[in-house]
């Protein structure tokens, strides 16, 4: 029971800022981490990294492919420690592609991201949830607290 | 320890992610003591990630599958908490930059 392979996760959101000023934090990785991640390697061109550190658990890893300030970036997509994708439900580093284009919108920038090109395997239930779950668990476990999400950045 | 490092809890999910099976069966796929694989069932139990089911003396255990995260809807949720973080951070590095260049 295959899933359509080229079903992409896309999404977008309207910033009251310019272009100019939201491309920076797509490309600066002091200004990465204020939005994503708690540290950040950037090295914007094409086959420059692209690392994102989320937490103990997750971090993101690619390339930049396409830099096109300020109006695009494209890049390969993955988490670090799913490159053998043991169990066949990761997504490993390189294995899908992350397009984000900034559109002006009056004063504002319009902003269209496209997750797309992840594995076959990915699509079904566990992947990356399965990962976040289980580090909330080893949060948990340890008697911490887990917060209030499976996940995301330690804002 | 983490548990993320506990690659024998990853096991035991993918082991009771297809079939039910009992608490013997799962020990014996493992190379730890019983009692370790009751401890891991106990957490993953805890965090909704598996049920557990009594037959005569037997206990079952399986997967639930609404314990879990589909894999688009974490991706969805993932950037659409990712946007609305750089929503704010850019908007707030915007007004700044504005109310810089506007005084003269």
């Amino acid at each position: 029971m295959a899933v359509r392979q080229d079903e992409a996760v896309e999404r977008e959101v309207r910033i009251a800022a310019r272009p100019e000023t939201v491309f920076e934090f797509l490309v600066d990785p002091e200004k990465q981490i204020l939005w994503m991640g708690r540290r950040a390697e950037l090295d914007a061109r094409p086959g420059g990294i692209y690392r994102v550190e989320i937490n103990d658990q997750s971090t993101a890893r690619g390339e930049f492919v396409e830099v096109d300030p300020p109006s695009r970036v494209l890049m390969t997509f993955g988490w670090e420690g799913q490159e053998a994708a043991e169990g066949a439900h990761g997504i490993p580093p390189g294995s899908s592609r992350v397009e984000m284009t900034l559109e002006p919108d009056g004063d504002g920038t319009l902003v269209r991201l496209r997750h797309y090109g992840l594995p076959e395997q990915a699509r079904e239930m566990h992947g990356q949830g399965w990962e976040l779950y289980l580090g909330r668990l080893a949060v948990a476990a340890t008697g911490g607290d887990a917060g209030p999400e499976p996940n995301l950045s330690a804002g | 320890m983490r548990a993320l490092a506990e690659p024998n809890r990853r096991r035991i999910l993918e082991l009771v992610a297809g079939a039910e099976r009992s608490a013997g069966e799962i020990a014996a796929e493992f190379d730890v003591t019983r009692p370790a694989v009751s401890q891991h069932l106990g957490v993953l139990r805890e965090a909704g990630l598996v049920e557990e089911r009594r037959e005569g003396t037997r206990r079952l255990y399986r997967a639930r599958p609404e314990g879990f995260v589909p894999l688009r809807a974490f991706l969805e949720r993932f950037w659409d908490d990712g946007l609305e973080r750089l929503r704010l951070a850019a908007e707030l590095e915007e007004g700044r930059r504005r109310s810089g260049s506007s005084s003269g």
